[in-house]
C-alpha cells in the first residue's frame, strides 16, 4: 500500500520533471498551484501558477502585503512553499537538496527589499564579499567591484559604511551586490524604493539593459510610472492570489471598474 | 586561503573575553596534560634506570685485597641459585659515574681529588625471588660492606606509573570535556555575533564549508594559543625543578630537558588543535538555516 503510494508519487515527480523538460529551455520560473502559509498561519500566497520564460522582464506589482516578497524569496529558496511546487532553472526547489542551494543562488542576483548590506564592511567590501563567497579571485574582484559601483553611480563612495548612505544609496550598493556575478536571474524586491524619481528611472535602465543581455529580471515595485512607462509584462498579486498576468500591461487594469486597491498603492511603502 | 584566516582574526576580535577565557581553559587543560607527561616521562625514565642496574649489587670492604676479592667470587658463582656474577673495579665504577653524569662539576671537583668508590661486584640470580636469601648471606659475611638491591622498588615503580597513567586519562577526559564546551560556546557566540553576515553569505551562494572554515580555523587558533601558553609554563617549570633537584639531591634519575621539550610542545600542540577543531565542529554541527 505504501509502496504503491510512493510508486504513484515518484512517477508524479518524474512526470513533473519531464514536462519541466518540454517547456525546455524557454521557461526558466515556473510555479505550480502554489501555497504559502507562514507558521502562524497567515496565507500568503494562495495556489498561484505562473511561468516566466527565458530572457523576459517581468513586474509583479500589487498592494503592500499582497504576497510580491513572498513569492521572490520562494523563488530564491529562503521559504519554501507549504503545498505546489516552484521550479527555478534545472532546480526543482521542493526538492533541493542542502548542498545544492548555494548552486541555485550563484545563478540568481538578489536585491532584497531590507537590502541587508553588512554594517560592519564598507561600500566597497559590501559588493566584493559576493565575489569572495563564490571564491572568485582577488585580481578579478578588484576589477569587477569598481565597475559595479561606477554603473550604480557610488564610485564615490567606496569608503563609506552603510550607515553614512541613504536608503536610496544603500539599494543602489544592494543592486551592486546582486549584479557584480553576473547572474542568470535578477530577482529584485522594490529596489526602486527608496529612490527619487530621476535615481529610479536610471536604475530601472539598467535593469533592462541587463535584461537585454540576456538575464531574466522578475522585479516587484510599486512604482506606478515605471510600469506604465517600460510596457512590460505585469503580474498583478492581491491578497495572495494572482489577479492578472498582462503581456505588455499597466500598473492598473485597463477601465475604472477595478482601480480601488490601486488608488492606495502609491502611498504605501 | 588568506581569506578565511582573515575572517578568523576577526571572528577572535568579535569574541573578545570569552576568546581569552578559552584560551585560558584551553592552556589549563593543556597544562595539567603536559605536566601528566612530565611525570609520566620521569617515571619511565627512573624504572628503566633501575632496570639496567643489576638485580643485586655488593660492595667489599675496603680492606679486601684484589686476589680475595676474586677468589670469593670464584665461590660465589658456585652457589646455588646463581646465574652470572661480574666484578666491578673502582676504576670502572668511576668511569660509568662519568658517563652518567658529564656535567656534574661539583662531582668532578670531588672525585678528581682521589677514588672515593669501591670495588664491587652485580649478581643476577635465576630467579628473583633468590634475591632476598643470597642479599642476607651476603650481608653476613665478613668481607661484604653493603649489599643493594632494587627488584621491588622497580616493580613498585611500574605499579605508580600505571596508576598516573590511569589517573591522568580520567582527568584529561573531564578536562578535554570542559575545553570542548568553552571552545563550542566561544565558537557559538561568533557564529551567532555574525549571523546577519552568515545570512548574507548563504543568500548570495556561499556554501556551508565557505562559511564554516573561518570558525574552525578561529577554534584552531584558540587550541593553539592555549598550547603554546601551556607548553611554555609547563617548560620553564621543568627547567627550574630539573635545576633544584640537581642541587638537592644529586643523582635522582630526571628525564633530560630537551626530551621534555619535545615531548610537551607534542602533546599540547596536537591537543591544541585537536580540541580546537573538534569544539568547533561541535559548535557547528548544527548552525543557522536560511
Ligand atoms: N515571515 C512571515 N510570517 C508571517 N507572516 C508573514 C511573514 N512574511 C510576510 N508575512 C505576511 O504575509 C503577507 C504578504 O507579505 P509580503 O510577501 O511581504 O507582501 P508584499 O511584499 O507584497 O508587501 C503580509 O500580510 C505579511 O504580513
Ligand atoms: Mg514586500
Amino acid at each position: 500500500m505504501v509502496r504503491a503510494q510512493a510508486r504513484v508519487l515518484w512517477r508524479t515527480r518524474g512526470r513533473c520533471v519531464e514536462e519541466h523538460r518540454i517547456w525546455g529551455d524557454a521557461v526558466i520560473i515556473r510555479l505550480e498551484t502554489v501555497t504559502k502559509r507562514y507558521p502562524n498561519g497567515h496565507v500568503a500566497l494562495d495556489d498561484v501558477s505562473l511561468t516566466i520564460p527565458r530572457g523576459e522582464f517581468v513586474f509583479v506589482v500589487g498592494p503592500s502585503g499582497a504576497g510580491k516578497s513572498s513569492l521572490i524569496r520562494l523563488l530564491y529558496h529562503e521559504e519554501v512553499p507549504t503545498s505546489g511546487e516552484v521550479y527555478v532553472d534545472q532546480f526543482r526547489l521542493g526538492r533541493l537538496r542542502r548542498g545544492q542551494v548555494p548552486r541555485l543562488r550563484r545563478l540568481l542576483g538578489v536585491v532584497f527589499q531590507d537590502v541587508r548590506l553588512l554594517p560592519d564592511r564598507d561600500v566597497y567590501h559590501n559588493v566584493a564579499f559576493a565575489m569572495q563567497v563564490v571564491e572568485a579571485s582577488p585580481r578579478d574582484i578588484k576589477k569587477r567591484v569598481p565597475q559595479m559601483l561606477e554603473l550604480v553611480g557610488l564610485q564615490a563612495r567606496s569608503h563609506h559604511f552603510p550607515h553614512q548612505l541613504s536608503g536610496g544609496e544603500q539599494q543602489r550598493v544592494g543592486l551592486a551586490r546582486a549584479l557584480v556575478n553576473n547572474p542568470h536571474y535578477l530577482l529584485a524586491d522594490e529596489p526602486t524604493g527608496n529612490l527619487d524619481p530621476e535615481t529610479a528611472e536610471g536604475i530601472v535602465k539598467l535593469l533592462s539593459e541587463i535584461n537585454r543581455r540576456g538575464a531574466t529580471v522578475v522585479m516587484a515595485t510599486h512604482a506606478r510610472d515605471i510600469v506604465n512607462r517600460m510596457n512590460r509584462r505585469v503580474l498583478a498579486i492581491e491578497g495572495g492570489r494572482l489577479v492578472r498576468d498582462d503581456a505588455r500591461g499597466r500598473y492598473e487594469e485597463e477601465g475604472p471598474a477595478r482601480t480601488t486597491w490601486l488608488s492606495t498603492v502609491s502611498h504605501e511603502a | 586561503m588568506g581569506y578565511f584566516w582573515r575572517e578568523a582574526a576577526r571572528g577572535v576580535r568579535h569574541t573578545g573575553w570569552m576568546s581569552v577565557a578559552s584560551v585560558l581553559t584551553v592552556s589549563v587543560a593543556l597544562f595539567v596534560l603536559g605536566v601528566f607527561g612530565v611525570l609520566s616521562i620521569n617515571l619511565e625514565h627512573a624504572a628503566n634506570a633501575l632496570n639496567r642496574q643489576v638485580e643485586l649489587q655488593a660492595y667489599f670492604k675496603p680492606s679486601m685485597k684484589p686476589a680475595a676479592e676474586h677468589a670469593f667470587l670464584a665461590a660465589l658463582k658456585h652457589e646455588p641459585g646463581v646465574r652470572r656474577v661480574i666484578f666491578v673495579s673502582k676504576t670502572q665504577a668511576l668511569g660509568q659515574l662519568k658517563k652518567e653524569f658529564p656535567h656534574d662539576t661539583t662531582l668532578w671537583q670531588l672525585i678528581s681529588q682521589g677514588n672515593p668508590l669501591l670495588d664491587g661486584f652485580q649478581v643476577y640470580t635465576k630467579q628473583p625471588r633468590q634475591i632476598p636469601p643470597l642479599a642476607r648471606t651476603l650481608r653476613k659475611s665478613p668481607d661484604v660492606g653493603q649489599v643493594v638491591y632494587q627488584a621491588t622498588v622497580v616493580s613498585r615503580l611500574t605499579v605508580v606509573t600505571r596508576i598516573l597513567r590511569t589517573g591522568g586519562y580520567v582527568v584529561e577526559a573531564l578536562l578535554a570535556f570542559a575545553t570542548l564546551f568553552i571552545i563550542a560556546n566561544t565558537i557559538r557566540l561568533g557564529v551567532f555575533a555574525r549571523r546577519r553576515e552568515i545570512a548574507v553569505m548563504k543568500l548570495v551562494g556561499a556554501t556551508d564549508w565557505f562559511i564554516r572554515w573561518p570558525f574552525l580555523l578561529e577554534g584552531i587558533y584558540l587550541g593553539l594559543m592555549g598550547a603554546v601558553l601551556a607548553s611554555a609554563a609547563v617548560i620553564v617549570g621543568y627547567h627550574w625543578v630539573f635545576h633544584t633537584a640537581a642541587h638537592v639531591v644529586a643523582f635522582f634519575p630526571l628525564a633530560g630537558v630537551s626530551v621534555i621539550e619535545r615531548s610537551t610542545m607534542e602533546t599540547t600542540g596536537v591537543g591544541g588543535v585537536a580540541v580546537g577543531l573538534l569544539g568547533s565542529l561541535w559548535a557547528l554541527r548544527r548552525f543557522l538555516r536560511v
